[in-house]
């Protein structure tokens, strides 16, 4: 199991409020798995600082989350098939 | 013959390492922005002052920023 850090750029289109619900339905693959999510961090609406597919803006989040390396794999493959994910990070900030 | 006096470049400390900053994270764009130029570009560390680990972390902070959208690769203000 690992920590990692999680940053999604999503869609501006979208509603806010359905957010952290559709969000929440992704991190379903990584609770399934024996992982577990520590915060959920949406920072809503932010003006990007170069257009991403036409976008100038873009709902960002950050998740923390446990889990174990195949696991985070699947769901960034996931994040990456939805078409309302503009943009996907995931990083390790205990590699330092 | 009076030479000019040779200006002594004044020593600058990393920042990093007087606060004592573990890890420098990727989305403080505040602290970020002070390391990059108004063009966008990466300060180096002539001007920066950091040590080289530090701006080496600085460097790579930047750049993970930058594909994510929350600095600019280049900025054409000006």
């Amino acid at each position: 199991m690992r920590r990692y850090e999680l940053m999604v750029i999503l869609d501006p289109d979208l509603e806010e409020r359905t957010v952290a619900p559709s969000l929440d339905q992704f991190l379903t693959v990584v609770r399934s798995d024996g992982g577990s999510v520590e915060k959920v961090d949406v920072w809503g609406r932010r003006r990007l600082s170069y257009e991403i597919s036409k976008k100038v803006e873009g709902i960002y989040a950050v998740v923390d989350l446990i889990a174990e390396p195949a696991t985070v794999l699947e769901l960034d493959r996931q994040l990456n098939l939805n078409e309302a994910v503009l943009r996907t990070k995931v990083l390790r900030p205990d590699q330092r | 013959m009076a030479k000019p006096p040779l200006r002594k470049p004044k020593k600058k400390v990393c920042m990093f390492c007087v606060d004592k900053i573990p890890y420098i994270d990727y989305k403080d764009t505040a602290l970020l922005r002070k390391f990059i130029s108004d063009r966008g570009k990466i300060r180096a560390r002539r001007v920066s002052g950091n040590c080289s680990q530090h701006q080496r972390d600085v460097a790579i902070a930047v750049k993970n920023s930058r594909e994510m959208a929350l600095l600019p690769y280049t900025s054409t203000a000006r």
